[in-house]
């Protein structure tokens, strides 16, 4: 998961004590930190909990950035993951009043973005293949990439081709998944969350997502191999 | 530590999920055996291949975009919630408009409609002291009926006249045939939405006499996925069953049901729905790890036998 995204923001300053500039963030600091951000996420909950939706809005912008980014890979569309956005922090700000503070709300918002994303992968009925080309609105073709940024400085055709094909077998790998054991293969390889962390969000064990990814695993495996004979 | 356990958790070794203690050994495993090695080896490539595609990060502006249109959203639903404080706390909302003789009239009783949402009824007591709401200047008064919500309240300086603007809810019954596009519309909604168990059963009822009906199929779908009441979860079960062969959701959402339902019985039944396809790869893998694995000892050997009918793959 990239560290911008969800790491605490926190101003480090020179304790190096040598002036060389240095910037160390002691444990006492770091833990500090964490405990003032939690609390300033609690101010900020219980605000949206009266209706306020500004309060709303600066709560979730920590996590908003990895919601696109979670519903764009699983979608393979800017349309539809536009409309998961929109629904889970819609659906999200409506409810916030009953959230209890028994679980992280980063955990309590991730089970309605991922209950919205399984119910999209069974609508599109996943045994079709991905694909990076897809339709807008209006009809009209255009690459999913053109809504992505792309920070490679050198551009070389031939290695966008290559990236472009194993793509495509990487896509439709992914296809031949249930939605669980894609859902639960992308929360785990893509955004690198914990075991633990994937069975609270999906409303189950640990143990059975671990299960479901050992299934994921072993069909990837069967469809990658198949592909490369 | 032996092989079988090694290889059985060394997806769990890729993805940096044994713990420390487990890990230390599984290393030493591995490090004494070429067959495990390889299969970590071959996981750890698997990895590598599926990160080769990587997490494309949606460009500034399409972060904006969304941003902007949930913004607009969000500001929609806070108005919509500014109304339905008055709603809520009607003693408040009478401080507020300065409590005057006209307002002293209007009678609040706060009771709770079967379903969701929460209905005020609105009083007026005639002179006859008989509940009623008035027609205004014309009509008669008409029948209390259940109210949603109170939009405004406005009183006229210097005058007792005071005007309320106000949602209804009002109950309707529609009757048609089954064909009957509205018919089907309410029957679908019922199934998904209502609260009491025996409205969603009796609308499945009607529902599984056209189940060949993509949405029919679909609402069944989300039943057994999705509802609490596993008796629910069953006779949908029981109206899909018969598509078991040809439609491959179907296929899915039972072998969803079988691996994840909390409820013993649906399991049970979803096993047996799956017989006609049990040489599916897909459910044969299921079949597998069921046999070799479930808590569940009837599942277990159930799985056993069904397995046991199908010829072995080479």
């Amino acid at each position: 998961m990239p560290a911008g995204v969800l790491a605490m923001r926190f101003a480090v300053g020179d304790v190096s004590g040598n002036g060389s500039g240095e910037t160390v963030v002691t444990r006492g600091q770091m833990a500090g930190q964490q405990t003032a951000g939690r609390i300033d996420d609690a101010n900020l909950i219980r605000e949206a909990q009266q209706g306020n939706h500004r309060a709303f809005e600066e709560l979730i912008r920590q996590y908003d950035q990895a919601v696109l980014r979670l519903a764009l890979h699983l979608t393979g569309s800017p349309d539809d993951a536009q409309d998961i956005y929109q629904e889970a922090f819609l659906k999200a700000y409506k409810s916030v009043g009953n959230f209890r503070f028994e679980c992280s709300f980063y955990t309590w918002l991730y089970r309605i973005v991922t209950n919205l994303c399984l119910d999209h992968l069974r609508k599109k009925q996943v045994r079709k293949e991905d694909s990076a080309v897809v339709n807008d609105s209006d009809g009209e073709e255009f690459s999913l990439l053109d809504t992505v940024s792309d920070d490679r400085a050198a551009h070389n055709p031939e290695r966008d081709l290559m990236r472009k094909e194993l793509g495509r077998k990487i896509g439709k790998a992914l296809t031949r998944l249930t939605e669980r054991e894609r859902m639960v293969f992308e929360l785990k390889h893509y955004q690198g969350l914990k075991l633990r962390t994937i069975g609270e969000m999906l409303n189950t064990t640990e143990e059975t997502a671990k299960n479901t990814l050992f299934r994921a695993t072993q069909k990837l495996r069967t469809s990658l191999a198949e592909m490369r004979s | 530590m032996n092989c079988e356990w090694v290889k059985d958790n060394a997806f769990l070794y890729a993805y940096d999920e044994l713990p420390d203690d487990q890990r230390i050994e599984f290393e030493q495993h591995v490090n004494r055996c070429t067959g495990c090695a390889e299969e970590v080896k071959a996981l750890k490539g698997l990895r590598e291949v599926m990160s080769a595609a990587p997490m494309l990060e949606p460009s500034p502006s399409f972060l904006a975009e969304s941003r902007m249109k949930l913004q607009e959203q969000l500001e929609i639903a806070q108005q919509e919630r500014g109304w339905k404080r008055w709603f809520i706390d009607p003693f408040a909302m009478l401080k507020t408009m300065k409590f005057s003789p006209a307002l002293a009239a209007v009678l609040l009783m706060v009771g709770f409609a079967g379903g969701a949402g929460v209905a005020y009824k609105l009083a007026h007591t005639d002179s006859g002291g008989n509940p009623s709401i008035a027609g205004g200047d014309k009509g008669p008064p008409q029948v209390v009926a259940s109210i949603a919500g109170i939009r405004e309240i406005q009183q006229d300086p210097n005058s007792n006249r005071v005007s309320i603007k106000y949602d209804t809810l009002q109950p309707q019954t529609a009757e048609g045939n089954l064909n009957d596009q509205r018919i089907q519309q309410l029957l679908l909604y019922a199934a998904r939405n209502n609260v009491n168990t025996g409205v969603r059963l009796n609308s499945l009822d009607l529902l599984t006499q056209k189940p060949e009906d993509t949405k029919v199929r679909e609402a069944l779908e989300a039943s057994l996925r999705y509802d609490t009441n596993p008796g629910v979860r069953l006779k949908a079960m029981e109206a899909l069953a018969p598509y078991v062969k040809q439609d491959s959701t179907v296929r899915d959402v039972l072998l969803e049901a079988l691996l994840h339902d909390n409820n013993p019985g649906v399991r049970s039944l979803a096993l047996q729905t799956l017989e006609p396809v049990r040489a599916d790869s897909a459910v044969r893998m299921e079949l597998q790890y069921l046999a070799d694995k479930d808590k569940d000892q009837a599942i277990k050997r159930q799985a056993q036998a069904m397995l046991a009918t199908l010829p072995e793959i080479d």
